[in-house]
Order: C-alpha cells, then structure tokens, then sequence
C-alpha cells in the first residue's frame, strides 16, 4: 500500500482517458494495439524504467527493497492486471500499455502520459514482452458474458457469494478490510496483504465493476489470489455469478472515509452530561469524521517503508470537564505479542499496534508551531500514546512529553487523568482517548480552550508490519483541533437588531422625504 | 441632456459594473485561470481601495454626484415608483441581518499558513561535521559534464540510485512532486519539473536545503511543519551532490550559476 495518490481525481481522469481511448480506438475499427518497437521501448526503459525494474527487467533496481508491492519482474511474466484468460499468462499489449499510461494506485508506478508519448508507451510494452519472451499474441479472453448492472439485489447475491464457503472472505474478512486469517506470500516470497476493499483507492487495477470482474476472473499472477473462473477449482463462479461479487466488492467501498484534502479540522462537539464512555456509542455517529493520510515515518532513524495503513478516522466531543478523541483506523491483525492466533500470521516478532495523539503544550498564538516530528527545543509536545498490550500485559495508555524524539519524558497517564478504551473487530481498531480539559500542571500538559485551532497529529503503529522498532509507524503532519464553542443566541439577537435598525432607518429616510416633497407642492 | 448621454449607461449601473467586474476579474484570474486561491482578507483589501477609488472618480464633480443618487433619491421621494421601493426596503434590512447573523457565526475556517518557498539562504552553515560558505560553493563533479562524460553519467546514474531509494516516495518517479506519499504532506512535495523550481536556484542552494533539511530552513519558511528530512544523517556528502546531478539531468534543466548574473 505505497500509493496514496488518488481517488476521485485519478478514476475520473483515468475514465476519461480510457473514453478517449476506447472512442479513438472503435474509429480506427482494427487491432487493440499499436505495434511498438521494442527497441525505441529499451531507450525509454533504460532512462525511466530501469531504477525501480533494473536493468535486466527483473525488477532488481535500486528501490527493489523499499517498496511494497516491489517492482514487478518482468522476466516471471507474471502479470496482475490483464485481460487476457486465466489459462494464458501472456498480457495484451493494451493491458501493459494501460498500466503504463494509467500508472497503478497503492502503489508507487505512476502513471506516465504526461512524460511519454503514446508511441513511446506501445514501444515500451512492447519492449516488456521481451523479458518474458512473449512473442504472441494471448489465445483466449476474458469472457465478459454481459455485464449485470449493479443494483440492490445484485449486491445481495454477491454477498453471499463472497461469504459462501469462505470463497473470498478467509483472506479478505468478512467487512472486506482482509482482516486476513491467513498468510499470504507473492511470488518473490515477500509478504502480501489482501486488498482492503473498503480502500478503492488501492485498487491497483481500478475500482471499475468491469475491473474488478476482470481481477476475479484471471485472478492476480504472482499473488494468492486465485481465478474464480476455473472450472477446476472448488470455489468457481459462473460469469454472472463473477458480476454478482463484482457488484457487492465495489458497494464496500467506504466513500464517505475518504480523505477530502480540504477538511483539515477535527471539530469537537460540545456535549451536555457525560461523554460517551465506549467506542461504540451511538451519539460518535452524529460526530462528523475527519480522516487524514497516514504517512510512513521516513524522516528519522530507523525510517519504515512498507506500511500497511495509509488512512486514519478521527471524532471528537466534549464537556464542560473532559474532551475526547475517537481514532479509528484499519489494521488486518490485531497485534498481541505472544498471542498464538496473532503470530501465526504475523512475521516474527510483533509488537503491539499503537495509536499516538500528538499536541502542543502550550496552544500556539502564532504561526509558530512545534516541530511537528514530536516537537523541538523550545516547543514541547503531550504525546498521548495508547499501546495494545500483551499476552502477559495489559493495553496501556502512556503520557510522554517531548522536545524531539531525543528528548523523551515518561510521564505518569493516570496522575493527569489521560485514560482510554479500546475495541478491535474484523479488521478496525478504534480507541477513544479521555483527558480532562484542563491539569494542575499548566508548564506541562496543553490546557485545552473552546473555540482555540489546536494543532494536532496523529501516528499508528501495525505491530504485525515490521513494527518491532518504534520508530516504525505511520504518522500525518500537523492538523487542527477545534472546541466548537456552542453558537448561542448572540448572531441571531444582533441580525435581528441591525434589521430593525435598517428598517427603521429606511422608513425615516422615506417618511422625511416624502415630507419635503410634500412641503414643495 | 443631450442624445449623446442618454444612451450611456446610467452611472449608478456604471460604478456597480465596475467593482462588480473588478471583483470577478481578481477571481476568474487568480482561482481560475491561475488556479491559485486568493486569499479572502487579502482581497477584501484590494475591494476597500478599488471602492473608494471609484467613488472618489465619481463624485469628482458635483453634477457626477448628484447623478450617481438621483435613481436612489427618485426611489425614496418619487410616489410613483412606491412598490419598487417597498420591495427595497424590505430586502436591504433582510441582506443586512442575513450578514450581520453569517458574520457572526464562529469561523471553522483555520488560520492560514503564509510561507516563503526558497527563503534567503545563509552566507554560510554547518553540515556534515563542518562549515560551507554558501558563495563559494559548487558542485565538484559539474566539471566532469565537459571533461569527462563518460564519467558525469556514471556520477548522474548514482545520484539517480540515491533518488529512488531515499527521495522518490515524496518528489515522485517523474520528479513532479507526486510521489506515493505527498497527498499527506503539507507543505507539498516540490515538483522539480516546475520552472518555477531547481532550475531557478544554484546547485549550492540545494546543497544546503538536502543536507539540512525542513528543520535547517529559517523561520519565515516555517521549518516545523516541513517533512523534508535532514539527509546529512542518511546520505554522505558526496551521495548529496550527486543527486543534485540526477535532479537536473532528468528534468533537462538548467542549475543557476554566478557567471550568469
């Protein structure tokens, strides 16, 4: 999951391009494909291509390491989005050349027709054949049958199908968020996750019902995802059958916990009474979600490069004593070290997932913040880090006060009244954090306010994903916290005065203008 | 009057024509056009100047003025037009309380962040263990671009080896600032096929924003929310103006240099 660049914007475009495309390619009424030249291809690999695929095309340049999915190898001819049938492992022209110019989401191809021509791309999937030594054709297609609109009870028959003899649900949970039970390995031996359905996002073949029908009919090659239309296997689907899943998979997407780039505040609400004491209270669904980018932490020793979390989902409410924070992330393993079911799927060892609130001690007046790497010299931050726990140790919320991340105080949660609750079901975690507003030690711990933008950022820790260094987690930048104050009557007793007072100014005016009128005549 | 002037648009509809347009204008050029949002308080600023400015032009001389309130003054005194004026007077005190009431309303808009991109570089800072003098330093494999090509492309290869392992999950494969993670940066990501970017700036300014990164950045250029790392602790001098090299071989631009000022 390397890929945040998304969603909206790159379906739309990548829509329109394949529009255009289509409509260019039924006017021209032959083949699917331009002929490339594969060597013009090798010149272009060789200045573009060759750092992350390397130079013999086996995906061995320099980023092999730090990328995950890492690059592909050309020369396994393994290839994941294709439309060719499940029998032939030999690609379209056009599939590579879609990938080339479409670039593949949650991951880190980009799409490349703003820096190629389209000839340059035909010469370069042509050139990629090569490695595999693919010099036809494919013999047989997809068959697409015809296509079953999407549609209530569509995605109803597609559900049961999904959980139908744990068809798709053993590897990608019951939400579809690949609360995994099982590990999965790709064909390099590197560790795969299952696809979050609920991110179409990271769809790296397009969220597109066509799209994913397609995925489930080839399956994905070099992958554990198998085809569902080979008669062979226990689980085969008849094509309308495929369009049913296909259905139900895009209907699980959670659109409305996309990041909208634009809503950088987390707006508390003011509650009367308590505030919700668990992660599932009714009232959290009438706080409105902000969801932020989670970004691996490359900045600082020892950086992390695989994460397996690319989002966060934060609530918040308050009282007149105590504010609190609902994160919500998701997370395929729920990380207990020394728990058997936990490290049966996980790569030894793991450590505890973890989620960090991080804020200023003092709110900030200026544009001043503290660094937001867990504050710096003169600028300390609260860190609020709540740990998972193990088998022997129970979850734990741990205070910290920082001055950068050489410069940490363990401080004691309980003694300022920092406290928290926790849930894990089928692929999400949510822990609700609680402090009271405001402490005893005022140099200390941030003094929460009404109506102040609070900076704040937040961090996650996947312990079943190379967390076992604490340096190794997910983080965003700064954001805002805001206390919304409670309106009141204030705008609507002085909208109503300045009203009166403009009628009244108006009548005055008329009424005095019509006098001197009158006095003339 | 003559006929001339009776066909002209009346001078009320003028000045509102004006600042109407002159408003639209800033916001077709600067979110449109220019995709670049021009910040509220900054135009209502320009709006209080391009107001008044049009009020002094037309109240300049008396006639002006009193033909600019004549349509005002006939609706309040004129009978005949009562209805009219009725209508007006019950919309003005509803738009003033409407804005009196939205004005009022507590902002959920948070503050914004003013920085300066390239600030002013120091004549001199410290990284690597030692000193550099910023006006005298220059990249020391440049000179192999004329002496020795064979070896520049070798120099550019490694700093593009250096580029994709450590620079490429932020500036992106293309160098265009799109990397698999800038959608959760702000700041963005520099694109550094921009015009706008390295090909603006001398190879010993780069120097200085790699090695010491978003934390080496002075204030105005608000060092703390910068992601950029301080790269003199993952990558050596040498990797450093290497891949200053790749930077400008693969977008094809041109770093700034003293003999060309």
């Amino acid at each position: 999951m390397n890929n945040l660049r998304l969603g909206k914007k790159m379906t739309y475009k990548n829509k329109l391009a394949l529009l255009a495309l289509c409509s260019a390619l039924f006017a021209a009424g032959t083949a699917m494909a331009k002929p490339g030249n594969a060597d013009k291809g090798k010149e272009v690999y060789d200045k573009r291509c060759t750092w992350c695929h390397g130079a013999e095309g086996d995906g061995a340049g320099a980023a092999q390491d730090y990328l995950n999915p890492p690059p592909r190898d050309f020369t396994s001819g393994n290839y994941k989005i294709k439309t060719s049938s499940f029998e032939d492992m030999t690609p379209n022209d056009d599939d590579i050349f879609r990938m080339i110019r479409d670039g593949m989401p949650g991951t880190a191809m980009p799409g490349w027709s703003d820096l190629l021509s389209e000839q340059e791309m035909w010469d370069l999937a042509a050139y990629l054949k090569s490695f595999a030594g693919f010099d036809k054709p494919p013999e047989k297609q997809v068959d697409y049958g015809t296509q079953v609109k999407s549609s209530a009870e569509s995605i109803e028959k597609g559900k049961k199908l999904f959980e139908d003899g744990d068809r798709c649900v053993e590897c990608h949970g019951k939400s579809g968020k690949g609360s995994a039970s099982k590990r999965l390995k790709g064909g390099g031996g590197e560790r795969t996750w299952p696809r979050n359905l609920t991110k179409p996002w990271t769809f790296i073949g397009s969220s597109d019902p066509k799209d994913i029908y397609t995925r489930i009919s080839t399956g994905i090659a070099g992958t554990e995802m198998p085809s569902f239309a080979d008669p062979k296997s226990k689980n085969v689907l008849s094509v309308e059958e495929r369009w049913h899943v296909a259905n139900y998979v895009e209907s699980l997407a959670k659109t409305g916990m996309t990041v909208n780039a634009e809503n950088t505040v987390i707006k508390a609400d003011k509650v009367e009474g308590e505030l919700p004491a668990t992660t599932d209270d009714k009232r959290w669904n009438e706080s409105v979600p902000t969801a932020f980018y989670l970004v691996p932490q490359i900045i600082g020793e020892e950086r992390y490069f695989k994460p397996s979390n690319d989002t966060i989902i934060v609530r918040a409410m308050y009282n007149d004593k105590m504010v609190a924070l609902l994160m919500e992330w998701d997370d395929r393993t729920k990380s207990i070290p020394g728990d058997e079911s936990a490290e049966k799927i996980a790569d030894e060892p793991i450590a505890e997932d973890g989620v960090a609130v991080q804020l200023p001690v003092v709110i900030p007046t200026e544009m001043r913040k503290p660094y937001f790497g867990m504050g710096d010299e003169s600028h300390p931050v609260n860190i609020w880090h709540w740990k998972s726990g193990t088998k022997s140790e129970p979850e734990a919320a741990n205070l910290l006060n920082s001055l950068g991340f050489k410069a940490i105080e363990k401080r004691d949660a309980a003694a300022v009244g920092l406290k928290t609750v926790s849930s894990y079901s089928d692929g999400t975690w949510k822990v609700l954090m609680y402090r009271p507003l405001t402490t005893q030690a005022a140099d200390k711990d941030i003094q929460f306010a009404e109506g102040k933008f609070i900076p704040v950022a937040f961090a996650a820790w996947d312990g079943s994903n190379n967390s076992e260094k604490g340096s190794k987690h997910t983080m965003t930048t700064w954001y805002w916290l805001l206390l919304k104050p409670a309106t009141g009557s204030r705008p609507l007793v002085a909208a109503l005065a300045i009203m009166v007072l403009f009628a009244g100014g108006l009548l005055w005016w008329a009424r005095s203008a019509g006098r001197a009128a009158g006095r003339q005549h | 009057m003559n006929t001339t002037q009776k066909r002209r648009i009346p001078l009320l509809l003028q000045m509102a024509l004006v600042i109407f347009g002159t408003y639209f204008g800033f916001i077709l050029v600067f979110d449109v056009l220019l995709g670049q949002l021009i910040p509220k308080s900054l135009l209502t600023m320009y709006m209080v100047f391009v107001v008044s400015g049009v009020l002094m032009v037309y109240t300049f001389t008396e006639e002006g003025t009193r033909e600019l309130t004549a349509p005002i003054k006939a609706l309040v005194e004129d009978p005949s037009k009562r209805n009219i004026r009725n209508v007006v007077f019950v919309i003005v005190p509803l738009l003033a309380g409407y804005y009196t009431y939205s004005s009022m309303l507590p902002s959920f808009d948070p503050p914004t962040e003013l920085r300066t991109i390239h600030p002013a570089p120091p004549n001199k800072f410290k990284a690597y263990g030692k000193s550099f003098d910023l006006t005298k330093l220059e990249n020391p494999y440049r000179k192999f671009e004329k002496e020795d090509p064979a070896k520049f492309k070798e120099h550019v290869r490694e700093g593009g080896d250096v580029y994709i392992k450590n620079c490429q999950y932020c500036h992106g494969d293309k160098l265009d600032g799109k990397g698999p993670y800038a959608p959760g940066l702000n700041p963005t990501p520099l694109n550094f096929q921009d015009v706008g970017t390295i090909a603006q700036l001398q190879e010993s300014f780069l120097f200085w924003r790699i090695a010491t990164g978003g934390p080496g950045l002075p204030d105005e250029a608000a060092p703390w929310i910068s992601s950029m790392p301080i790269w003199e602790n993952f990558i050596t001098e040498d990797e450093t103006w290497k891949v200053i090299l790749f930077l400008y071989d693969y977008t094809g631009r041109r770093p700034r240099t003293w003999e060309h000022e």
